[in-house]
Order: structure tokens, then C-alpha cells, then sequence
């Protein structure tokens, strides 16, 4: 059975136009799909039944022991860590805030090591945005700042920039003009019309230069700023001002470098500079498919979009003092549940440690790094494939998963619910 | 030598990021691109292996030229592999130095490990699936 207009979850974008074909519980083909989008569909490669650690070893049980244990660990700790959240459905991200309140723990998505500074910059200046498809259809000059989406988010440009053609721009490739500017020479920069190098570190430098020069302050600026030329920043900052409607997407390129947060701030700063000339717009190239919406029911629930203590009795949020990275290395947390994400791989070691030394409970349909640290692993169904729930897209436009199959796992949300309702009966009224 | 260290997304790693403990995510876990005049500096070839060190750890890598990065930087996508050598200090930001390790790399002969090797070596037990 071929099924049309299939939602992606695999990068930011959740591209819906993808036709997948099915044979029982089994995707056979997929069409329109990226790389990414072709190795989830089609990958096979998950854990069979809910696992537990006994000793050095692993051993098979049920999902209604795996979950009753889960419970008991969540419920024995003083300051437990639920974290994860973006490769799920916001039906389950909700219930996960839910068990974080009456657990009084700390619940924190994976923007924490994303785009969380990026947040940390828009909370104090502001997001000026729009939808994926007003930048398809106006965009003349798109830029990409420390992000590639070639690799990172292969259908960006052929759905929305550069390959896409749009309502004003009936010859997107060569109408529209391409900036990227990184410290290492991309797939992505190969194709641009400039190629920004920038010394590692050095972006904050440069978003200020080229503010400098949109306010018209050319004669200050030194002969290199951060191995940017003068002349150069010239050329862009007279591309940018030449927009008739601008859009810059960036990545971790700059959320992850010196500056962090400030950097953003910069840019944004820098876009709001550019629409005092023409119209500009800024958005974060995020990675997850639901980080995004792990933000928005974070945020709709807590009042704060992650990084969010419980310790209270009321949702307290400090990123630096209440984010995964900072509690998990000062061995603060003293159980951790981890739903649809894999901290193992991706917090520095020290991290990782210390989810190996307290019992640690992943709710993953994979076997991943954080597998080999766990105590319990509950394999549940793939949301947009045999679970179905609401994600939200890189721009904040909602859009509905399918359930291309009925399989035999469970989906999050029934986990979730189940221990929820555990966790409940312990603690009482 | 010395190098700054950064990290980032490559297709290859999305594509087997459901498979961490295969060989394919391996190989591309550990490959460490390289500009070729520092390869020739270092005194290895494409495919020689090397210690990566920080003031964190330090893992074995193989090495790939890569003409586009510059000399002094070194890339590895993102995973276990690189973050084991990346300090959890987030200077109050909630975010470490993902793009910003600085590392020594000497050539070596010592072999890759697995992923399941080293959350063992941070106090886990490997699952064999």
C-alpha cells in the first residue's frame, strides 16, 4: 500500500510530502525522502523487548515490570532528571511535564545542547520570523551562519531556499542569492555565491562588524575582522542591504561557540539593523524533528520552554543551574528517566558517568549509547511510522505525524500514560 | 600537535545515527578530518590512527584528509567519540564547548574502540543486541 504526503520525523524540517509504501509492518519503499529520511523508514533495527540490567548482564521483561520499576526507581529519588523529549509527540511531551510536577523533578529537552542559547537570545530580544513558506516565496538573499544544511537538513534548500522556486521567484537558483559563512568550507559553502570564512570564535566580530556597516559606519572598520577581509564584509553587507526580502538561518556553528547566546543576540540585532533598510528575518536551523515542539508544550505547561526544576512544587527555570549538562556533572540528580533522545552519545563524558553511576531508565524504540548506562530500556513504537502525534516544524507551524502501520509496540504516549498513572497510585492524592 | 578541535553534523552520521553500535557509525564516529599539510606534519596517512587527547580523555581516531578545513583545526562529527573529550563546563550557559576543545594528536597504533567500550569505560554494562 502506497501512502502519500507522509510526514519525515527525523531533522527540523518534517518535510510532508514524502510517499511511503508499505507491505503489513514493514516500509518497503520510500519516495521523495532524503538520506536521513530513507535510513529511518526503511532501518530495522529495533530493540525487540523492554530490557533490565541484573548484575553484569541484561535480561528480557515485560513492559509491565519494566514500567512498575521505572516507577519505583522515579519515585525512590530525591532529585530525579527527565530529560530528552524532542524525538517524541507533543501528546507525550505533555504527559512527561505532568509526571515531572507531581514527581517535583527536573524536566529538560534536548534544546539544552541545541538551541537553548539561541532561546536564552530570543527571551531577550526577540524572534523576528516568519513561516518556511514566506521565505520560499519572497527570499532574494538567504544566508546560512554555522550550519550546513546539505548534511544536516538535506531538503532546506531544495524545499524552501535555494532549489525551490517560489511565488516571486520563478528561477529560485539563480534569482536568489546564497551567502554562507562558517570556519570550514562546507558542502554547503561549495554552492554559495559567498563564502564567508570566519576565524573560529570569531562571529560575534563579524555580526558586529557588519552591523557597524548596515548603520553606515564603514570607515570603522579595520582591514580583517576574525580573517574576514574588509572588502569582503563590504560585498556582503551590500548584498544583505540589497534584499528585497532577507533570511538568515542559523545553526550550532554559532550556539556552541564563544559567545554562545550573545552571539545570536547579535545576529538578531544585526536583522533588526537590516529592517530598518528592507525586510530581514532570522530563524534557528533546529535539529530534532520536535525540539521544536518541545519547546512549545514545555513553555505552554511551565511558563518556561526548558531546563525547568520541579524541586519547588513550582516550575523554576535557571539554564546554567537547572540544564542536563550542569546537574548531571555536578552528580546532582539522583535518577534519571530518559525519553526518545541519547544523552550517552552526545553530553561530554563526565555526564555520561554520572548517568552510569544512578539508575538510569530509557523509553527508545533504539539501542544506543545510553543503552549500555541504563538500568531498564522500554522499546517503544516510531512516531511517523507506527505512532502517530503532533510535532512541531523548524518555523513553529504544527503538523501532524501519521501511524503508517499498526505495529506491536506501544506508542510514548501509552508508556508514559502507564507510568504516570503508577506514579500517582505511590504518591497519593 | 596541537589542533582545535570541532564537531558537527555529517549525512553519514545522521544515517546510521539509529545504529550506534554498528561498525558503519563507528567508522564515521571516528574519523578525523584533517587538512593534508598537517597530515604531512604529523607525519601519518589517510587512514592512520591517532591519539586525540584533551585535559578530558583521550580516544584513538583514524584520519582523513580534508583540504577543506584549515590548518590547526581538526572535525569530527558528533558523538560519543568527540564529546568524551569535550569538558562538561557550560560558563553558566547550559551549553559546553562542543566547537572549541583544544586537543594534542600524536600517531599511534593502538586500535578504534567500540561504543559499547567506552560507556563501559564510564561505569556502564554493554547490551549486545
Amino acid at each position: 500500500m502506497k501512502i502519500d504526503d507522509v510526514v519525515c520525523p527525523f531533522c527540523g524540517c518534517l518535510c510532508d510530502d514524502l510517499v511511503v509504501e508499505v507491505e503489513g509492518t514493514r516500509v518497503v519503499s520510500v519516495e521523495n525522502g532524503c538520506t536521513l529520511a530513507n535510513e529511518k523508514f526503511m532501518g530495522d533495527h529495533r530493540l525487540k523487548t523492554p530490557i533490565h540490567r541484573e548484575g553484569k548482564g541484561w535480561k528480557e521483561t515485560t513492559y509491565d515490570e519494566a514500567i512498575r520499576e521505572t516507577a519505583e526507581i522515579l519515585c525512590d529519588a530525591d532529585r530525579p532528571l527527565l530529560y530528552g523529549w524532542s524525538g517524541t509527540h507533543g501528546e507525550a511531551q505533555s504527559i512527561g511535564i505532568h509526571l515531572a510536577e507531581i514527581l517535583g523533578a527536573l524536566v529538560d529537552n534536548t534544546s539544552t545542547v541545541c538551541h537553548g542559547p539561541s532561546i536564552l537570545a530570543i527571551q531577550e530580544v526577540g524572534h523576528p520570523g516568519c513561516t518556511l513558506g514566506q521565505v520560499k516565496n519572497r527570499a532574494d538573499v538567504v544566508i546560512y551562519w554555522g550550519t550546513n544544511p546539505i548534511d544536516a537538513h538535506p531538503r532546506h534548500m531544495s524545499r524552501y531556499t535555494t532549489f525551490a522556486d517560489g511565488f516571486f521567484l520563478k528561477e529560485a537558483f539563480r534569482d536568489r542569492k546564497l551567502i554562507v559563512v562558517d570556519v570550514r568550507k562546507s558542502e554547503s559553502a561549495n554552492i554559495a555565491d559567498e563564502f564567508v570564512r570566519i576565524q573560529p570564535g570569531g562571529d560575534y566580530a563579524v555580526l558586529s562588524a557588519l552591523r557597524a556597516i548596515v548603520q553606515g559606519k564603514r570607515g570603522i572598520i579595520p582591514p580583517s575582522v576574525a580573517g574576514v577581509s574588509r572588502e569582503q564584509l563590504f560585498r556582503v553587507a551590500d548584498l544583505l542591504l540589497s534584499a528585497k526580502f532577507g533570511a538568515i538561518f542559523f545553526g550550532l556553528g554559532l550556539t556552541m561557540s564563544r559567545g554562545k547566546s550573545k552571539n545570536i543576540r547579535n545576529a538578531i540585532e544585526l536583522t533588526e539593523e537590516l529592517n530598518r533598510h528592507t525586510k530581514f528575518i532570522i530563524s534557528p536551523m533546529r535539529g530534532h524533528w520536535n525540539v521544536y515542539g518541545s519547546n512549545e508544550v514545555f513553555t505552554w505547561i511551565t511558563g518556561y520552554p526548558y531546563a525547568v526544576d520541579f524541586a519547588r512544587g513550582i516550575a523554576f527555570y535557571n539554564p546554567g543551574e537547572t540544564t542536563s549538562v550542569d546537574v548531571l556533572s555536578r552528580k546532582e540528580c539522583d535518577a534519571c528517566l530518559v525519553v526518545a533522545s541519547d544523552p550517552g552519545a552526545h553530553f561530554p563524558k563526565a555526564c555520561a558517568e554520572h548517568l552510569a553511576r544512578i539508575p538510569t531508565v530509557q523509553i527508545d524504540p533504539h539501542v544506543n549509547a545510553t543503552t549500555h548506562l541504563s538500568r531498564i530500556q522500554i522499546p517503544v513504537a516510531v512516531t511517523g511510522i507506527d505512532a502517530e502525534g503532533t510535532a512541531y516544524r523548524m518555523d513553529g507551524v504544527p503538523i501532524r505525524t501519521r501511524m503508517l502501520f499498526r505495529g506491536t509496540y506501544p506508542s510514548d504516549t501509552a508508556v508514559l500514560e502507564q507510568l504516570y498513572a503508577i506514579v500517582k497510585e505511590i504518591k497519593g492524592p | 600537535m596541537k589542533f582545535l578541535l570541532n564537531t558537527g553534523r555529517t549525512i553519514r552520521q545522521g544515517s546510521y545515527v539509529e545504529r550506534k553500535n554498528s561498525v558503519a557509525y563507528q567508522e564515521e564516529a571516528t574519523s578525523l578530518c584533517m587538512n593534508p599539510v598537517d597530515m604531512m606534519n604529523l607525519e601519518v596517512e589517510e587512514g592512520s590512527q591517532v591519539r586525540v587527547e584533551s585535559d578530558q580523555e583521550s580516544v584513538i581516531m583514524k584520519v582523513h584528509p580534508a583540504l577543506w578545513i584549515t590548518q590547526g583545526e581538526v572535525f569530527v562529527c558528533l558523538g560519543p567519540y568527540a564529546n568524551h573529550l569535550v569538558k562538561p563546563e557550560t560558563h553558566g550557559s547550559g551549553m559546553p564547548d562542543f566547537k572549541g576543545t583544544m586537543v594534542t594528536i600524536t600517531p599511534t597504533s593502538e586500535p578504534l574502540v567500540t561504543v559499547a567500550d567506552l560507556m563501559e569505560r564510564c561505569g556502564g554494562v554493554r547490551y549486545e543486541d
